[in-house]
């Protein structure tokens, strides 16, 4: 049955593209191994697997950007194995990034039409290019949902959700036959989601191929027609979704059960002084708000992009300047003006923005471990290198960190680079720990891990933020969920009696039915 | 976005199994070693004590300049402004008080550099400007008083001991070269094996991920700058005690040199990655090469040549050894 659903699922038909005996090894690592995969147009094909599993690099050698070890990529219409970018493009494969590809100086419009003025350039470089709006540029933004946003504004004032769907628009004017979707609804959020399941819909009913990589099974069931299973490199299965469930897949993606998580369910202590006290917070686009957070609690701030969630996490942990408003810590007000200030106060932040702000990219992982910490490893400011060593093995053991003291941090994959950064943080042992977004573009297993890490510190008597688009991280993860919507605070939950449905209710509004 | 400048794998560890990866980096080292053999065997006056003695004499000022230099490259910058602040701390050490105690002179010079050094560092931390603009500002600035305050003839200082420093030896080898091997290892040391070392490395790398991290990233920057002034400062005395006065064209020039030896030692102009050995190496390189090139007669307008296809060979080989490294061997 494996074997016949690796090939199409119908019958005969020409693939639209197929991936034959393909294998892909760097020095010393074998990212993929021997793998046959077919799709056909007009189907939606997900290729599912942890970090790490091989499925970036599968897209990437679909569109010609890595090259096999062995075997070949072939794509319909095409008599010849793709052997670069340029290839696949001019078969027709249309690759969007886990990033997206946006140039910021450029305005929207510009953004839309990026591979044309690429390849106009190559025949007259010297003309003008046009001014004024092309109509088609407003179709395109509107098939992707960015109904408000005007062509001419620079795309650096987008923010990542709409410059996902920005890039997601190109769909809408280059032509293509087979659209691979890396992770990109990686740091899209829900209300983006809708969007982007219409615009796949949408590239079916037009005979595309649609791939994308993914290990969210929400949107892998919503969309897709059949899912391939990856794990350390290997194709272990091609599954139709309407014969499987999410849990077998995530079986599949890991090797093996993994108890589900369980609502947490500590008691909450009113009683007790709380840590943190915040008090008509003003801070970006967050307006009066008031929350407070007791020793051993995890308190969850939910709110759809643009609500202001990630402005109140980073005033109060001097990120971003504060307009009003007073941050307390054990009945002590602090007005943390960087990031150091709030850290000798007690305050740590764990970013959104793990590739700019998380971690030191030259850096391995010892060193990023113990970058905030390092007069506690040193005397005089002289280093005890020893003492360091010793501490980061300790943190990799403890925090189940893949890769030793010495391999770079920026090498690893997402979740394991979390896990380095929060082994940082909970170094500098911090009376409040905010995290936003904590688990963005991580998989199901190391996302298991962190919450077990966050459940561990809250046990231990300290408090938690956490800032989440995700509702069922919130539920998962905390004793109260906040909700918050245009900049302020409007709603709280217990995990216990609500579900994902009420929290997204209560952030969108309630002219929602 | 430093992403593609910094190298795929760095530092090698000091153990053995280490040891096949650190000679795998030392390209520069190599240069070295080819162009010393080649010294060898194309002029019998290369290997001379006196030669040789004559090499460390003219490479020391340079080799400490670099290393000021390295500093600041290291946190991402650059610092054009150094060869007119070894002309001005050297003009001035020779010329206030009359150049009558060394003792003076050296503190003029330091004071000179510390007090450039530390405005270049407010003004790149503090005011948020290109270090390449505010640099390129102080090295016009700094010639320019010096051509003011000589006239444009040299300085001679009163002292007659003024040039001790710079022709006493210990056991044949020129003090001078002492105080700048002595200068690097302290160097290396304050890179490796200190907090602030490594919060100039982190700083260099991703000053966001720093400043995230709690890092005093702009304090950081104002003290490397003030310390590459301190030791920009140092040499122009050097200089000035070398060849007996303060000559207004001293240091002429010596940004280039100074930046391209940072380069071909290894280090990232991105910032974040480097190291003294490297630094220090890539001087040698420039050295031996002008040495060769006198030794050889050839015309001091083909020497530059010679010295900038240097430079571009040497960077050229950076590029294979990065793309040798593998970045694709992420994930």
């Amino acid at each position: 049955m494996t074997q016949a659903l690796r090939e199409h699922p119908q019958g005969a038909a020409v693939p639209a593209f197929a991936l034959r005996g393909v294998g892909k090894s760097y020095p010393g690592v074998t990212a993929l191994a021997d793998i046959d995969l077919e799709a056909f147009p007009g189907e939606v094909l997900a290729i599912c697997g942890a970090n790490g599993a091989g499925k970036s690099t599968m897209a990437k050698m679909i569109a010609g950007q890595e090259q096999p070890s062995t075997g070949r990529v072939e794509i319909a219409g095409r008599s010849t194995p793709i052997t670069s970018p340029a290839d696949a493009e001019s078969a027709g494969v249309l690759l969007m990034h886990q990033e997206p590809l946006v140039i910021e100086d450029f305005t929207v419009e510009e953004n839309v039409w990026l591979r044309r003025i690429s390849s106009a350039g190559s025949n007259r470089p010297w003309r003008r290019l046009r001014r004024g709006s092309d109509p088609r540029t407003r179709g395109a933004l509107d098939a992707v949902g960015l109904t408000d946003v005007s062509p001419d504004t620079p795309a650096r004032e987008l923010g990542p959700g709409p410059r996902q769907m920005l890039a997601l628009s190109r769909t809408q004017v280059v032509e293509h036959r087979v659209l691979l979707l890396d992770e990109t609804t990686a740091s899209t959020t829900e209300e983006h989601f809708r969007d982007v399941l219409d615009l796949v819909d949408r590239e079916r009913a037009a005979g595309v191929c649609v791939v994308f990589v993914s290990h969210r099974m929400d949107e892998v069931f919503a969309m897709a027609d059949r899912i391939a299973v990856m794990r350390s490199g290997r194709l272990v299965d091609v599954l139709r979704t309407a014969d499987t469930t999410p849990g077998a897949v995530i079986d599949l993606m890991i090797g093996e059960s993994v108890a589900a998580l369980e609502p947490l369910s500590l008691p909450v202590r009113p009683d007790e002084e709380p840590l943190l006290e915040v008090e008509d917070l003003a801070a970006g686009s967050a307006r009066e708000v008031t929350l407070r957070v007791g020793p051993g609690e995890v308190v969850g701030v939910y709110g759809l992009v643009g609500s202001g969630r990630s402005s109140v996490a980073r005033s109060i942990t001097g990120h971003q300047p504060r307009l009003a408003g007073r941050v307390r810590l054990r009945g002590r007000d602090v007005d943390a003006r960087s990031p150091r200030a709030a850290l000798r106060a007690g305050l740590a932040y764990l970013t959104e923005d793990r590739r700019r702000e998380g971690f030191v990219p030259a850096f391995t992982n010892g060193e990023n471990m113990t970058l905030s910490t390092l007069p506690a490893f040193a005397t005089r400011g002289v280093l005890r290198g020893g003492a360091e060593r010793r501490r980061v093995q300790q943190l990799i053991g403890e925090f189940q960190v893949k890769g030793g003291p010495r391999t770079l941090t920026r090498t690893l994959s997402g979740g394991n680079q979390q896990k380095v950064i929060l082994a940082k943080w909970l170094e500098a042992a911090p009376q409040v720990l905010v995290l936003d977004e904590p688990t963005k573009g991580i998989d199901v297993g190391a996302r298991a891990n962190i919450y077990e890490i966050v459940r561990a510190l809250a046990a231990q008597g300290r408090g938690v933020l956490v800032v989440t688009s995700e509702a069922e991280e919130a539920l998962v993860l905390c004793n109260r969920v906040l909700i918050m919507r245009d900049g302020r605070l409007v709603d709280e939950f217990r995990p216990a009696t609500s579900t994902t449905d009420d929290l997204i209710r209560a952030a969108l509004g309630g002219d929602t039915a | 976005m430093t992403d593609v400048t910094a190298a795929p794998s760095r530092r090698p560890s000091p153990g053995r199994a280490g040891f096949g990866r650190w000679a795998k980096e030392q390209y520069p080292l190599y240069i070295l070693l080819v162009l010393l053999v080649i010294a060898g065997f194309s002029s019998d006056a290369f290997f001379t004590s006196r030669n040789l003695t004559n090499l460390v004499l003219q490479t020391s000022v340079i080799g400490i300049v670099t290393l000021a230099q390295f500093l600041i490259v290291l946190t991402g910058g650059i610092d054009i402004s150094v060869g007119s602040v070894v002309g001005l701390s050297g003009v001035l050490a020779a010329g206030l008080f009359s150049g009558s105690s060394v003792v003076l002179a050296v503190v003029v010079a330091i004071a000179v550099g510390a007090l450039i050094g530390t405005l270049n560092g407010y003004l790149v931390a503090f005011r948020g400007l290109e270090p390449f603009i505010v640099t390129l500002g102080m090295l016009a600035l700094a010639r320019g008083l010096v051509y003011a305050y000589t006239e444009g003839s040299p300085v001679r200082p009163e002292a007659e001991d003024f040039r001790s420093i710079a022709t006493a030896t210990v056991a044949g080898f020129p003090v001078i070269g002492l105080i700048w091997l002595g200068l690097a290892v302290a160097i290396a040391f304050l890179a490796r094996g200190t907090v602030f070392g490594r919060r100039v490395y982190a700083v260099g790398s991703s000053k966001d991920a720093a400043h995230a991290s709690g890092v005093p990233v702009k304090a950081t920057l104002v003290a490397v700058y003030a310390m590459a002034g301190v030791m920009v400062g140092f040499a122009g005395f050097l200089l000035a005690s070398r060849v007996g006065a303060g000559t207004p064209t001293a240091g002429n020039l010596y940004e280039l040199d100074s930046i391209a030896a940072v380069v071909i030692g290894g280090a990232a102009l991105a910032g974040g990655k480097g190291r003294v050995f490297g630094a220090v190496v890539g001087t040698l390189i420039f050295a031996v090469i002008t040495n060769l090139l006198v030794l050889l007669n050839v015309s001091t307008f083909l020497q530059d040549a010679f010295r900038g296809g240097l430079i571009l060979l040497a960077v050229v080989l950076t590029t294979f050894r990065f793309s040798r490294g593998g970045t694709g061997s992420r994930r």
